[in-house]
């Protein structure tokens, strides 16, 4: 069998392919550095113990989300894989991600970082939004694989909490590339409150929290951000710029569901308030009820006992017209009498007096007298009464009832006197 | 002078009229004949006068207590009708 040959091409196609099972973390001090104006940067990475170097490379994309300044003499550790590169057939560490190596080197960078950001204000209190009352569209963004998830969902409680949770690695410098596709993901979901968690671990461990993209990302968040990210002593930039920092997820359980727990207190009490306050009404309008029938029954009184006194007024007044109509009549009935007894008693003075003067007329009735017999004798025009009233040779006129008879006295006799 | 006729309406002036021939009468000592007969006559018209105006007087006076009656009948009745009425 004829052995194959290979093309130079084809041969190096081979070789990388084979070189890409060879991905590893490796550390060393930093040498050379060029950065090309695309953005990529070359650098050579040399060991520490017996000056063994390796070509680096690191591209623009992957060098700008690390927040490390490769420069000669830093140590990293680079994570990556080898490749040759055809035109050159140079081979070079393609680094995926850089890191910092030594606690002293990331101190130091993690202060200057801090520092750099806190001029900016980005960790000042002034900029920190108040967690949403009552949330309940939440955003999280954390490893489904760990343990903290399932602590935070466990903790969560029953206030109808509608959860986007987001998968993301959050250990290694590997995790910062996911953090930032997570968070970029997350933006755009309708959340009300992102929580970014993981659990404790090494000053080294959290170090993609203390990346400046994501502690970026994080400070320009459009919503409220918790940051649920265990840590020592020094805490990472990402949980400095968070608008709230716990130190577990129970906690961040705790202040997300604080207002809704203080709800339920408030409605609790407003309940109470509510009632005593019904129950007072109530007590209010009973007493004011029993009082206002009270008030009627006294009016109910006053009116009846008005009604009364009215009544009995009007009974006086028709009483009392009633006796003035019956005096009047009983007046007018008096008079009328007295009228009648005075006008009777009237034509009985006029009869009286009419006969009177009847009997008078007929007794003093000339005629009456010279009817009977009697005459009436004049001498000279004189009544004769005596003898001595004429003369014998006088002329007497006699006076009968039917005319008159003219004489002349030829004697004279005296009667005795006792007929004088 | 004409005979003065008697006023039959005038009772009063008839009965003063009388009244003093009465009195003419009743104060004479010397009976003029023929004044006492002027007297007597008219004493006698006004007798008479006075007794029809009486009568009328009278009559008149009967009806007018017949009405009078009337109207207290009918104000008896209406003072039953009063008590008819019901008290409050």
């Amino acid at each position: 069998m004829e052995e194959k040959v290979f093309s130079i091409s084809e041969y190096i196609a081979i070789l990388n392919t084979e070189l890409r099972k060879c991905t590893a973390k490796i550390i060393g001090e930093v040498g050379k550095v060029d950065i090309y104006p695309s953005g990529h940067v070359y650098f050579s990475l040399r060991d520490e113990k017996d000056q063994s170097v390796i070509n680096c490379i690191i591209w623009k994309s992957k060098y700008e989300l690390f927040g490390i300044e490769i420069k000669e003499g830093i140590k990293i550790i680079a994570t990556g894989r080898p490749d040759i590169y055809k035109q050159t057939g140079r081979l070079s560490f393609i680094a995926e991600t850089i890191e910092l190596a030594g606690e002293g080197i990331l101190k130091k960078e993690y202060e200057k970082l801090k520092k750099k950001l806190g001029d900016e204000g980005i960790f000042e209190e002034s900029k920190k939004r108040a967690i949403p009352a009552y949330p309940q569209k939440i955003g999280i963004i954390t490893s489904k694989q760990g343990a903290v998830l399932a602590d935070f969902l466990s903790n969560i409680g029953n206030y109808g909490f509608k959860i986007k949770m987001v998968d993301s690695r959050v250990e290694g410098q590997s995790a910062i590339t996911d953090l930032l596709s997570a968070i970029k993901t997350i933006k755009k979901k309708d959340i009300e409150v992102l929580v970014i968690m993981r659990g404790g671990g090494s000053f080294e461990s959290l170090q993609p929290f203390n990346n400046e993209l994501l502690v970026r990302e994080v400070a320009n968040f459009p919503f409220p951000v918790i940051a649920a990210i265990g840590h020592d002593k020094d805490v990472s930039l990402t949980a400095l710029a968070a608008d709230r920092s716990v130190s577990t997820p129970s906690i961040a359980v705790t202040v997300l569901s604080e207002s809704w727990e203080q709800a339920a207190s408030l409605l609790e009490g407003y309940e109470r308030d509510i009632i005593g306050s019904y129950e007072n009404v109530l007590e209010n309008a009973d007493s004011l009820i029993n009082h206002s029938v009270d008030a009627i029954r006294g009016i109910k009184d006053i009116i009846f006992n008005k009604y009364k006194e009215i009544e009995t007024a009007l009974k006086i007044s028709f009483q009392t017209f009633k006796n003035a109509l019956q005096n009047n009549k009983s007046n007018l009935k008096n008079l009328w009498r007295k009228s009648v007894f005075g006008f009777n008693s009237l034509l009985s003075i006029i009869k009286q007096q009419l006969e009177h003067s009847e009997k008078i007329i007929y007794l003093r009735n000339p005629e009456t007298q010279l009817k009977l017999g009697y005459s009436i004798s004049r001498c000279d025009g004189r009544l004769i009464r005596s003898i001595r009233d004429t003369k014998i040779g006088k002329d007497v006129d006699i006076r009968v009832v039917d005319g008159a008879i003219v004489s002349r006295v030829k004697n004279i006799n005296k009667i005795n006197k006792k007929y004088a | 002078m004409p005979k003065e006729k008697p006023d039959v309406k005038n009772l009063s002036d008839n009965l003063k009229k009388l009244s003093e021939i009465t009195e003419w009468f009743e104060g004479q000592e010397d009976i003029d004949i023929e004044e006492g007969l002027k007297k007597v006559k008219e004493a006698v018209g006004l007798i008479k006068a006075s007794k029809e105006r009486l009568k009328a007087v009278e009559n008149e006076f009967e009806e007018i207590k017949k009405e009078v009656d009337i109207e207290k009948e009918e104000d008896n009745e209406e003072g039953k009708l009063e008590e008819d009425i019901p008290q409050i």
